[in-house]
């Protein structure tokens, strides 16, 4: 720690090195003011970043139709009607069951898949490489939206309108889960799998053996992102499900808000279609966390 | 080419005999093959629903079409309309100032969080777990509690009566929908962003920080010097993705707003919305996809010339 320290800075006029080399340690942390502010700056913070949630949750256990503020999240005079009503009508089974279709069957796909490529662009060379490669890299620039309106037609034309594989299939198609992949087992020294392969291994033996084991981490990290991202999605389930049968959850409790359903049964539905991910969220923080930063992109 | 790559016959030869040579391209053959194996799945499911479907998208806008199938070249039709089309022009001009406020806005407060958790402290795990959470919450779910918080009823009108405001509700306020849709976007992202430059600040070297605080450094001058020079990579990664997604803003307006009141929140995606899904005119909506298109390249072109220098 001291060596770079010497080496950068430059002009010796300060203090004794005895001492210099002592106070550095703690002297980037901050002084007493700066750590009030802090703590100011951050209770403020996480209270403005809280409440709609609270407000959420109180309003969703509240009898009342006219929602004042304040009084109206004091948390007392509350009941459960407004869950019991969401719960009991069979769309919103039906929508979670969707939601966790999509979700799931997603993440399976896409974990395979991309682990697939992944390993196929980091060790192996083939015919067609670099053009399949950079045509991935090209479309990171494309919204999503140019794409919308034919994938749409396409689909339409196949039948695919109001049904889970029409739902499903066009959101398999995801670049980012392949670079992420293909970065990792990059990383991977060549010697494991050269070692596979005197032994004997078939390249699927060799895939399922010892690429996907070393890859857990990133499989776990990427799936939850991915989980993350279907979960929350919209705009694709919105024009693809013609039934209220097809909707996902997102969708379901957006046409709820459209219908004049009071208030707190539509918030009632959220905190229930929020639950799973706050639940995953609890026991996978640091792999959430990773997973949105690493794949760069925002559920 | 394939077909060259594969002849048995051709490698032994120029390698001259077999052997270790020949082994080798047997291997080759077999990484070849696995190889495109491995990859087809993904990239025939690329061609077929992004790379197909971008060129289609950029083909359509030349074209009206309806679903019936009717096929008619319009050359720039679609793109003169546009031009002409007030509606289109409002939107870009929601999309636009949408953009403006909310792109520096959670950069702003990305960074001021980033750095009031950088260092460890008691709880730092708690504060930054929190403003994860609105990242990983769907906005049309918190969508619905926002048109509440922006309400006659809501904290927002109640707390400016109580400032002597007038107490309207932001949402049916032309002139205050868009920044009432700002807050709650920037509620949602921020956490993301703080998270990008935290793993930025890592990269920020300690001893540097360290010789700048002995030689008589303030806070400022060390962010200003030495954090900020390091941080560059991630901030200008940051700004394209924000600025991306702030074009593309969707579910939080289709919840909360539907395009109003009177088209003042009406966005270029939610135009494109509308007229492919609603009015089903798929070659107007594509050109918007263009417009689209064309504006995300081109922030992307001058960002890397301000903002990217160094990366």
């Amino acid at each position: 720690m001291s060596a770079p320290t010497a080496q950068v800075a430059a002009p010796p006029a300060v203090p004794p090195p005895a001492a210099a080399r002592r106070r550095p340690y703690r002297a980037l942390e901050p002084t007493r003011r700066g750590k009030v502010l802090r703590g100011l700056l951050l209770a403020a913070g996480s209270l403005l970043t809280i409440f709609p949630f609270y407000a959420m949750v109180v309003i969703a256990l509240r009898p009342e139709t006219a929602i004042d503020f304040p009084s109206s999240l004091l948390p007392w005079n509350l009941d459960t009607s407004a869950f019991r009503e969401v719960l009991a009508g069979q769309d919103m089974l039906r929508w979670t069951l969707n939601s966790v279709i999509y979700s799931v069957v997603s993440v399976v796909a896409v974990l395979v898949m991309a682990s697939m490529a992944g390993y196929a662009f980091a060790k192996k060379r083939f015919p067609g490489r670099e053009a399949m490669f950079w045509s991935f890299l090209a479309m990171v620039m494309v919204p999503y939206h140019v794409t919308l309106i034919p994938t749409f037609i396409v689909m339409a034309k196949l039948g695919g309108v109001d049904t889970y594989w029409g739902l499903i299939l066009p959101s398999l198609a995801n670049a980012q889960a392949v670079f992420l992949m293909r970065q990792f087992i990059k990383g991977l020294p060549d010697e494991l799998f050269e070692a596979a392969k005197i032994d004997g291994a078939g390249e699927w033996r060799t895939f399922a053996t010892i690429v996907l084991p070393l890859c857990k981490p990133v499989l776990a990290t990427l799936g939850t992102f991915v989980f993350l991202w279907h979960w929350n999605d919209f705009l694709w389930p919105l024009i693809i499900g013609k039934s209220a049968d097809m909707w996902t959850l997102t969708v379901g409790i957006a046409s709820l808000r459209q219908q004049q359903v009071p208030l707190s049964v539509v918030l009632a539905g959220s905190v229930v279609a929020l639950v799973p991910i706050f639940a995953a969220y609890a026991v996978a923080q640091r792999s959430f966390q990773e997973g949105v930063a690493q794949t760069g992109i925002k559920g | 080419m394939t077909s060259a790559l594969r002849e048995p016959a051709a490698a032994p030869t120029r390698r001259g005999g077999p052997g270790r040579a020949g082994g080798r391209s047997v291997m080759a053959r077999w990484d070849a093959r696995t190889g495109l194996l491995f990859a087809l799945p993904t990239f025939l499911l690329f061609l077929a629903f992004r790379f197909g479907p971008a060129i289609a998208g950029v083909g359509l806008s030349f074209f009206d079409y309806d679903i019936s199938g009717s096929l008619e070249w319009e050359g720039l039709a679609n793109f003169e309309r546009m031009v002409g089309d007030p509606v289109f022009w409002q939107a870009l001009r929601v999309t636009v100032l949408y953009t403006l406020l909310a792109v520096p806005l959670s950069l702003g407060l990305s960074l001021v969080m980033a750095l009031a958790v950088r260092r460890r402290f008691r709880g730092v795990g708690f504060f930054r777990s929190v403003f994860f959470l609105p990242v990983i919450t769907s906005l049309v779910l918190a969508g619905t509690v926002f048109v509440w918080v922006f309400s006659t009823d809501g904290p927002v009108s109640t707390v400016s009566q109580w400032l002597g405001g007038s107490g309207q509700s932001w949402l049916s306020s032309s002139l205050l929908v868009v920044p009432a849709l700002v807050l709650v976007g920037v509620w949602s992202r921020f956490g993301y962003g703080m998270l990008i430059l935290l793993a930025g600040l890592q990269e920020v070297p300690r001893e540097l920080e360290e010789a700048a605080l002995t030689d008589g450094a303030g806070p400022v001058a060390r962010f200003r010097y030495i954090v900020l020079p390091h941080l560059r990579p991630s901030l200008f990664f940051l700004a394209v993705i924000e600025t991306t997604a702030s074009f593309q803003v969707f579910d939080l307006i289709f919840v909360m707003t539907q395009g109003g009141p009177a088209r003042g929140s009406y966005t270029l995606v939610y135009m494109l919305y509308d007229q492919g899904f609603k009015y089903v005119d798929y070659g107007y909506a594509a050109a918007i996809g263009v417009a689209l298109f064309a504006m995300t390249l081109v922030v992307a072109v001058v960002q890397r010339r301000f903002l990217g220098r160094e990366s």
